[in-house]
């Protein structure tokens, strides 16, 4: 069989990489502030409409707030930190753990963004990246955009990364 | 003593020995059929190998493995230095269908050779090699693969003889006992024929050591060569060989009185020597392919050997051969639909799909062996319909075409003999396809997940995936989604992507999948642990052509 055939053929089999994914607007924040995460959605799943998002917040991220939106049914999944934090003076150790968009329709064609707030414990590593992964689901599919890369692994090397940011130093 | 009482003496012991004869051959098949295994598929083919063809290893192994489509033992394993000094390895285990070989030395860098030679139920014994370097890759030691083409001339000329001997010998034993009605015609050549399997018999023994071994000609006289020979099925079908030789001698020159029982009890037994060893006695089902291969052997006998006393008790003794013709056309119809009825199942099972008849070197054998049966058949139809009715009314010039007829048939007959014993050598369709449907599996271990991965059947075109993951430490694993992605990256393909399925018996399953090139493919595998969690892991499979 002709190899520009073949290769053709692997291709049209073979899932496209994502042009684009979903990422973050902030890509960077110091430790011990207040972060506001804005989620940028660019696209359905496979030209499906969105109609849910759902984000878990990684540990050392805490008193974290959504931000409603119309048309969408918003849930706080809560659950205990692995350890104590300090907010204010006052030991914190549950809070959310998953916020989840539901119930709305976001089309293909169009784009939106969804906000949330959190502090970003003074503990966390400066230098490095902090992943917010996220599934978005779709009418009967989903996009995980879970990945998380290997130590020395390129990122880009991914298909569907977890949207991150770059924790600095405290300020 | 008288006369008398010596001649009732001797005719006592005859049947005596008759009758011992036939218990005999009655025990002999009962341990056939008893020693018969009963997993037996014939040549077997290397399925796995650890550590695989080609493979480059951080540190020596502690052991190797050779997984095979059936199981077998080991003849002869060697591990080749990259120096080219042989080690013998022999601390070995068997379990079901792999070989696990013990290593008895820590290995030095460089590339070494595990060359290994089994053998199966068939009897035929399989050699290769695997090469695998420590470190990084040298230069290949040399180890000779090559075909020893004057011990494989000796293997067939000396099967001919032996099929000389059962066929045309036993045979004509038995035509000139129960055919001949007190004609001797063809007795020396009938005798001459059972000499020469007399000799080739335990000679092929000998023989069959030596490929076992994968040695010279010159070791023949080594003892070690005729125990492994003896050893192997073939051992089998030389004893009984040598029975039914011994038998068909016995029914010519011993007493008259029971020279049918000898005659016949040697047939039976050329039948049950055919049927111990070889490729058809080794086929499955056995309880059709066994009872096949008596009938084709017993049947060839009966034909074949019937041919040499027939011509020439016609050609010597015309008034009173009119009988023996007689007798002989009455039987061989029904001989040769037996005969060719079993040949065909034979085939049917052996060759499995038309195709394989051009493709592979046994299908073309049998072909040509068609093509001469085809002229012997039509010889032998003109013979019995045309040339027996005015022969047996005793037309002169028709007993001399008859008899010129009878010698070619001769003639076809030994070139249908050599055909047969080039089979030795090729292993049959049934086999190859059996070696072509194995699964080609890996094992993926990590620290997070680990997975079993077999595609079947191993090689290009249309496979179907089987996986079973587990928790890093053997656990189970009830994962969410688990996706197959086999990528070459080399070959510019673009990695193939399928989610699998759950079938409901713990595995995942990918069914719609199709590998476009043969070659070593990257399988990867994407396991959704948890909602937010996926776990991947990957390794390398060899893809047949």
């Amino acid at each position: 069989m002709n190899k520009y055939l073949l290769s053709a053929w692997a291709l049209a089999l073979g899932t496209g990489t994502a042009v684009a994914h979903i990422t973050l607007e902030t890509q960077e924040a110091a430790v011990g502030s207040t972060y506001k995460a804005i989620l940028r959605v660019p696209h359905g799943c496979e030209g499906k409409p969105t109609t849910a998002v759902r984000v878990q917040i990684p540990e050392g991220v805490i008193s974290v707030k959504p931000m409603p939106k119309p048309g969408w049914t918003l849930q706080i999944k809560k659950g205990k930190y692995e350890k104590s934090y300090q907010l204010y003076g006052e030991a914190v150790t549950s809070g959310a753990r998953e916020l989840d968009w539901s119930g709305g329709s976001l089309p293909d064609e169009f784009y939106d963004e969804f906000v949330f707030r959190g502090t970003l414990a003074a503990d966390l590593p400066a230098g490095q990246t902090l992943y917010f992964p996220v599934v978005q689901e779709c009418d009967g599919a989903a996009e995980r955009w879970i990945e998380i890369p290997a130590a020395g692994q390129n990122e880009d090397a991914l298909e569907y990364p977890a949207p991150g940011i770059k924790l600095l130093p405290k300020k | 003593m008288s006369v008398a009482s010596f001649r009732w003496t001797t005719c006592r012991f005859g049947k005596r020995a008759g009758w011992l004869a036939i218990g005999l051959l009655a025990a002999i098949m009962l341990l056939a059929v008893i020693a018969a295994p009963n997993r037996a598929l014939a040549h077997a083919a290397l399925v796995t190998t650890d550590p695989a063809d080609g493979a480059v290893l951080g540190q020596s192994p502690t052991q190797f493995s050779l997984t095979f489509s059936e199981p077998v033992s080991p003849l002869v394993l060697t591990l080749v230095r990259p120096d080219g000094t042989p080690v013998a390895l022999t601390s070995f285990r068997l379990s079901d269908q792999t070989v696990e070989i013990g290593n008895p030395e820590v290995l030095g860098a460089g590339t070494h050779v595990l060359s290994w030679r089994v053998i199966s139920a068939d009897g035929h014994p399989v050699g290769g090699s695997v090469m695998f370097s420590i470190g990084a890759p040298s230069a290949a030691p040399v180890v000779s693969e090559a075909v020893d083409w004057g011990l494989r001339s000796a293997i067939w000329t000396s099967k001919v003889l032996l099929y000389i001997g059962l066929f045309l010998g036993v045979g004509g034993a038995f035509a000139i006992a129960w055919l001949a009605k007190g004609g001797r015609s063809g007795q020396r050549f009938a005798i001459a024929a059972m000499l020469c399997g007399l000799v080739a018999a335990p000679l092929s023994l000998g023989l069959q050591g030596l490929d076992a071994l994968g040695a010279p000609l010159a070791h023949l006289a080594q003892p070690v060569v005729w125990q492994t020979g003896l050893g192997t099925s073939f051992g089998w079908t030389v004893l009984i060989a040598l029975m039914a030789l011994g038998l068909g001698l016995l029914s010519l020159v011993g007493p008259r009185a029971d020279s049918k029982l000898f005659a016949f009890a040697g047939l039976v037994c050329v039948g049950v020597a055919l049927a111990a060893s070889g490729h058809a006695s080794a086929a499955e089902p056995q309880w059709l392919t066994r009872p096949m291969v008596f009938l084709h052997g017993a049947g060839i006998a009966f034909w074949a050997g019937a041919l040499a006393p027939l011509g020439l008790a016609v050609r010597r003794q015309p008034a009173e051969a009119g009988l023996f013709l007689h007798r002989f056309s009455r039987a061989i119809p029904y001989v040769v639909v037996g005969l060719a009825a079993a040949g065909i199942v034979l085939a049917v099972i052996q060759v499995q799909m038309p195709r394989a008849l051009i493709d592979t070197a046994y299908g073309r054998l049998l072909l040509v062996k068609l093509a001469l049966l085809i002229f012997l058949f039509t010889l032998a139809a003109t013979n019995r319909w045309k040339l027996t009715a005015p022969a047996e009314a005793g037309e002169t010039e028709v007993q001399r075409r008859l008899v010129r007829s009878i010698g070619v048939e001769v003639l076809i007959v030994l070139a249908i003999l050599g055909v047969a014993a080039g089979w030795r050598f090729t292993p049959p369709p049934r086999a190859l396809a059996i070696a072509a449907a194995q699964p080609a599996s890996i094992h993926i271990h990590t620290l997070k997940a680990m997975a079993d991965l077999s595609i079947t059947p191993g090689h290009v075109g249309p496979v179907a995936a089987s996986i079973v993951v587990m928790s890093g430490d053997f656990g189970p694993l009830d994962a969410k989604e688990v996706t197959l992605v086999l990528s070459k990256p080399d070959s510019g393909i673009e990695p193939i992507k399928r989610p699998a399925t759950k079938p409901g018996d713990g595995t995942w399953r990918v069914d719609d999948l199709v590998i476009p090139v043969p070659g070593r493919w990257t399988a990867r595998l994407d396991i959704l642990v948890s909602d937010f969690e996926m776990v991947k892991i990957e390794a390398p499979i060899d893809i047949r052509p």
